[in-house]
């Protein structure tokens, strides 16, 4: 992780300097866990694969931006973030969900495939700010300092948005998952 | 201590204090309420784990996209054989320009650049003989004052030699002829004295 951290630095600096192949190995590291991020946020295929495509030119564009080149990974996610809730505002209304919610009976033995299904439902149920925080910290693997300077709030907030969204989950995919062990 | 004394989901996501997770573990091994908590947190997290990350459809348009490229001149810029070489090309593509063009122009100035430099030549020659004309009549007419002067000397110098010869003859002219009369004299006195 310290080297990976090491080679991301030198490939920010080269990038900065206008080496774009540089960039191009930064983009191929961290591509797909962006584009999952928007994914789970705006539950679109191709909406998710444009906006990648625009957070990694808008990251491109403002590089020399970036005051600390050790808090690339914040950065870049509040970038995203920034363009995932663009386009959420643009085609939702305030506090509508990004999908229709999946029923799951709990407690009923599932596939792995309906495990995932219950899952992606579950995150559904949750309203946007608490599946984002619930992405980030368990998919992402963010910290809560990481996450405040993402979502751009303090890290009570972003304790509270996790906590209620996994006391929610934790009704409906705990005891799914006790019925599968 | 009581449940709402540890945070739990702190320490369930590793983000807990050394002392707050030495809270937290000793208040678990004495609360089955937490335990089962902690577990249901556990299976939740387990659940969404089954969540698997999708693969990108395509990959990031990025080699191709034109954006990402830099502009022509910083590639340029970067490139010192390649400007090199642009730069030779550029030479040569303005010296065949000249060797094309030129010859087009009309030789008019050409006339008249010729025509004003014979004109120039000539005031440059005219200017040189005057030059020499002047510098010959000016030597010249320093030899002729100094072999005046030279000749003045000499004569100066002739005059006083003759003076100096005419004052040595006529002294010894007199002496030959103090020494003559004293012969003679002496002559005289033996020639009376002996008769």
């Amino acid at each position: 992780m310290i080297f990976r951290e090491v080679e991301d630095r030198d490939l920010i600096t080269q990038a900065r300097r206008g080496n774009v192949e540089a960039y191009n190995l930064l983009v191929s590291r961290w591509e797909k866990r962006v584009f999952n991020y928007i994914l789970r946020l705006v539950g679109h295929r191709e909406d998710a694969l444009d906006l990648t495509q625009d957070v990694f030119l808008k990251a491109y564009q403002h590089l020399s931006k970036l005051d600390d080149v050790s808090r690339f990974a914040p950065w870049l996610y509040r970038i995203a973030h920034n363009e995932a809730y663009s386009l959420l505002r643009k085609n939702r209304p305030e506090g509508e969900m990004a999908f229709e919610p999946r029923s799951s009976e709990p407690g009923a033995k599932l596939f792995p495939i309906e495990l995932s299904l219950a899952v992606e439902s579950a995150l559904n149920r949750l309203n946007p700010d608490q599946r984002e925080a619930v992405v980030l910290k368990v998919y992402q693997g963010f910290k809560f300092e990481e996450m405040a300077e993402i979502l751009s709030c303090p890290v009570s907030t972003v304790k509270s948005r996790l906590y209620t969204a996994l006391d929610l989950l934790k009704e409906t995919l705990a005891p799914v998952k006790a019925g599968e062990a | 201590m009581s449940c709402e004394s540890i945070d739990l989901k702190e320490y369930f996501f590793g983000e807990a204090s050394l002392e707050d997770r030495r809270l937290a573990e000793g208040h678990l091994s004495a609360c089955g309420t937490c335990r089962d908590e902690l577990s249901r947190l556990q299976l939740t997290q387990a659940a969404l784990g089954s969540l698997r990350d999708e693969e990108l459809p395509r990959r990031i348009a990025f080699v191709s996209d034109k954006v990402f490229e830099p502009r022509w001149y910083r590639r340029l810029w970067r490139s010192g054989p390649q400007l090199g070489f642009i730069g030779a090309g550029l030479l040569s593509c303005a010296i065949l320009v000249h060797a094309f063009v030129q010859p087009a122009v009309p030789a008019a100035p050409m006339v008249t650049a010729v025509s004003d430099q014979a004109m120039i030549d000539r005031a440059v020659a005219e200017r040189v003989e005057q030059a020499v004309v002047k510098a010959v009549a000016d030597i010249e007419a320093r030899q002729r004052k100094k072999t005046v002067e030279m000749l003045q000397a000499a004569d100066r110098k002739h005059d006083l030699d003759r003076r100096a010869t005419l004052e040595a003859i006529s002294a010894q002219t007199s002496l030959i002829m103090r020494m003559q009369g004293r012969d003679y004299a002496v002559a005289n006195n033996l020639t009376s004295g002996g008769q």
